[in-house]
């Protein structure tokens, strides 16, 4: 599980809700940046460190103890912080500016470039990542490369599946939609039966990011040093026309998504299937333990019949503070967390998604809920996903402004009528004036 | 001149060790904060380096370039047209449902008076961001028992709908602070000398005469502070809708200004903005609580002449 709003797997729904209590939390900064530029000395040798690792991810504890036992020089410490809202990055931010980061964290792909601009990430290419670079899977990689300067270690990504309810589709005799037509007319099929096949959940801009990726859109190029941002480009106006057509036909619901209404509806089986990804299976399994056994994964509706786009959502990268003191040791433990097979099983057993890793376990290590989905090696679907999900897609700066203004601009559209294409130009301006707030140069596509 | 003497030097020693505290927590949490977000919000990041990757950052001078752009965010502006109606509505309500409390409470005929003060109060002990979260599961479809019997009633409710959701959290506003309310408004009534009710019943006045024309005039002024002090913790409202945000699909990211100046500083890492988005709700809440002070002041006075 790897998606910071994906709650974790067994996440107890009241935590969740409770988790905006942590809020408060990022109150507590005062800015005083720190002037030290110069190289950081490291350790000598023997003398024993402690590195702090900032992360959400449930059972991050378990490959982190292991690491310890095995170095006992270089200690490090998780820190947990909170991933509801986007607060844990609100964190390192704030951390950052007061000159106080943690060693470690862990980073959503796109969120690492709205560090990058804060100068918050260490450049890893001074201390040798070049040489792994071939343990991971390559799109991945690029995703944390900007220019020549890599600033992240991949850990895990969310090659999106549609999960169904196969025993309510088999009673209801309606196929596993393969195409969006299929999936338009599944939809209305379901609801002749009193139940939702979807929401459109208007302030998830990560999985409509996944949509939209899947259509072939590219929301960010760079041109010379200037932010080009095409969010308002073809693919992502039919994405936006066709969910818009679903919600007007009132054929999906517009609950946001993975709060308690949708985990009861989800457990009631009122809603019949969830385009998720591939850490979802540990929340299907924590929150709706009493569905287990009816549940099968098959992949994304296609825009063409017979066609092998596919989209990622969510997924994480280990980074490096710029303002670590142990520069090379830090390096080691995100390499290590990330490539060695003992932590890996570890990693899998908490479910963290598709491994960023090529090697180091089995596919089928990744059914860890195959009961769960009646037996089916639902991995598969996932692997087969990843394989077809389009590797030019790059992050901008300040994405998760954008999902915030998405997020408004879709719950403006859903609740005064607004059409969702004229969400995208308008939030295609916004996101271009954010980035011109920010100081940088940015124009429209 | 006369030199002071010794006793008023070390009064006036006592007087200063007194105050010092005071005056440096005061300067600390108060004047320095401010001071900040003020100094915050003047300055901008300008940024080098290709694409501003991996480029220098330096704070610049903006003028007034911040509070421009928070003008013409129109989520920030249509954020405080919210919380103005919020208060429109939600206050002179909550104050009248208070003040009838509090007289009720302390009408002669009131039978265990204790216990019910206490439970009107209690929800004012409640963390705010609690109340929030337990309103909430009494809000959310599929899980609130309010809205599972409105559905059996046939009646269509949701809480957190667009139209709806704004006096949902006027709802928890309410069940928080009209305790709290009338504790104030009670605390004002026992000061009054018994002596006047007493002339009051001599002259004949019934108890509903005796709370129009003697308890509400006299309490005016704790009636002036508790409006003053919702005024403010309306425009102040933050706790209820961030809780109920992730639950709801109508509550935008600057549903309250708070809000708004929130995610500016932590979502999209903008503190100049979000500095000067506080500083405008500042300047907003100061106009009408004083605004608000001085209209009721002069028709005090106006009354007193009469």
């Amino acid at each position: 599980m790897s998606a910071s709003d994906a709650q974790g797997p067994g996440t107890p729904r009241r935590a969740v809700l409770g988790g905006a209590a942590a809020v408060a939390a990022g109150f507590a900064l005062t800015g005083c940046g720190s002037d030290d530029d110069g190289e950081p000395e490291g350790r000598k040798k023997g003398e024993k460190i402690t590195l702090t690792f900032w992360s959400w991810v449930p059972g991050i504890d378990k490959p982190v103890a292991l690491w310890n036992r095995r170095h006992p020089e270089v200690r490090v410490e998780v820190e947990k912080v909170s991933a509801v809202d986007g607060a844990q990055y609100a964190k390192m931010h704030a951390a950052i500016k007061a000159g106080k980061p943690p060693d470690l964290g862990q980073i959503e792909y796109p969120v690492v470039p709205s560090f990058l601009i804060d100068n918050g990430l260490l450049d890893l290419t001074r201390y040798g990542v070049a040489a792994h670079k071939d343990r991971f899977i390559g799109w991945q990689w690029q995703q944390s490369v900007f220019g020549k300067a890599v600033y992240a270690v991949p850990q895990a990504s969310g090659p999106m599946g549609l999960f169904l309810r196969r025993d309510l589709f088999d009673k209801w005799a309606i196929e596993p939609p393969a195409t969006w037509d299929d999936y338009a007319e599944a939809a209305e099929a379901v609801r002749r039966r009193g139940a939702w096949i979807e929401t459109f959940s208007a302030t998830n801009g990560n999985r409509f990011a996944g949509l939209a990726w899947q259509a072939g859109a590219r929301w960010f190029r760079t041109e010379g040093d200037t932010w080009v941002v095409s969010l308002d480009d073809e693919p992502t106006r039919k994405v936006a026309d066709y969910w818009d057509d679903l919600v007007r036909q009132k054929l999906i619901k517009t609950i946001p998504d993975r709060q308690n209404a949708w985990y009861k509806d989800i457990q009631t089986g009122a809603m019949a299937s969830w385009l998720g990804a591939s850490w979802g299976d540990a929340l299907l399994v924590g929150n709706a333990p009493r569905t287990a056994g009816k549940w099968r994964v098959a992949p994304m509706p296609q825009w063409e019949k017979g066609g092998h786009a596919h989209a990622n959502w969510g997924g994480s990268t280990t980074a490096v503070f710029a303002g670590t003191r142990y520069p090379k040791d830090a390096l080691e433990f995100a390499i290590w967390l990330n490539t060695d097979p003992d932590s890996i099983a570890l990693l899998i057993e908490n479910g963290y998604g598709t491994p960023g890793a090529k090697k180091g376990y089995a596919t089928s290590d990744l059914d860890v809920h195959k009961d769960f989905f009646g037996g089916q090696t639902y991995s598969r679907v996932f692997a087969e996903a990843s394989r077809g999900v389009d590797t030019s897609w790059r992050w901008g700066p300040a994405t998760d402004t954008l999902y915030q203004r998405l997020g408004d601009a879709f719950t403006a559209a859903v609740g005064n009528g607004g059409s969702f294409r004229s969400a995208l130009a308008k939030v295609q301006g916004e996101t271009v004036w954010d980035l011109k707030e920010k100081g940088l140069k940015a124009e429209a596509g | 001149m006369k030199r002071p003497t010794r006793t008023e030097i070390r009064g006036a020693r006592a007087a200063a060790g007194f105050l010092l505290p005071f005056l440096a927590l005061f300067l600390f949490c108060f004047i320095a904060p401010i001071g900040y977000a003020l100094y915050e919000s003047v300055l901008k990041t300008e940024r080098t380096g290709a694409l501003g990757l991996g480029g220098e950052t330096r704070e610049v001078w903006a003028g007034f370039s911040n509070y421009a752009h928070a003008l013409e965010d129109d989520r920030f502006t249509t954020g405080f047209g919210r919380v103005l109606l919020f208060g429109a509505v939600q206050i002179p309500l909550m104050i009248a449902f208070a003040t009838a409390l509090a007289l009720l409470l302390e009408a002669a005929s009131a039978r265990w008076v204790g216990f019910f003060r206490t439970a009107f109060f209690l929800p004012y002990g409640v963390p705010g961001v609690i109340a929030s979260i337990l309103w909430g599961f009494l809000y959310v479809p599929g899980i609130s028992p309010l809205v599972e019997l409105a559905d059996a009633a046939g009646w269509e409710v949701d809480f957190l709908g667009r139209s709806a959701v704004l006096w949902s959290i006027a709802n928890i506003v309410t069940w928080q602070f009209t305790g709290y309310n009338m504790l104030v408004l009670i605390a004002q009534l026992k000061a009054v000398p018994g002596e006047l009710y007493e002339a009051a019943r001599i002259d004949g006045a019934s108890a509903w005469q005796v709370a129009r024309h003697i308890k509400l005039p006299l309490i005016r002024p704790a009636l002036v502070l508790t409006t003053v002090f919702s005024l403010i913790g309306t425009l102040q409202l933050f706790a209820e809708p961030k809780v109920l945000k992730p639950l709801s699909n109508s509550i935008d990211s600057g549903y309250t200004p708070n809000l708004a100046a929130y995610n500016e500083a932590f979502t999209s890492n903008n503190q100049h903005i979000a500095a000067a988005e506080a500083v405008l709700l500042a300047l907003v809440a100061c106009v009408l609580s004083f605004g608000f002070l001085r209209l009721v002041g002069q028709r005090g006075r106006d009354g007193e002449d009469r």
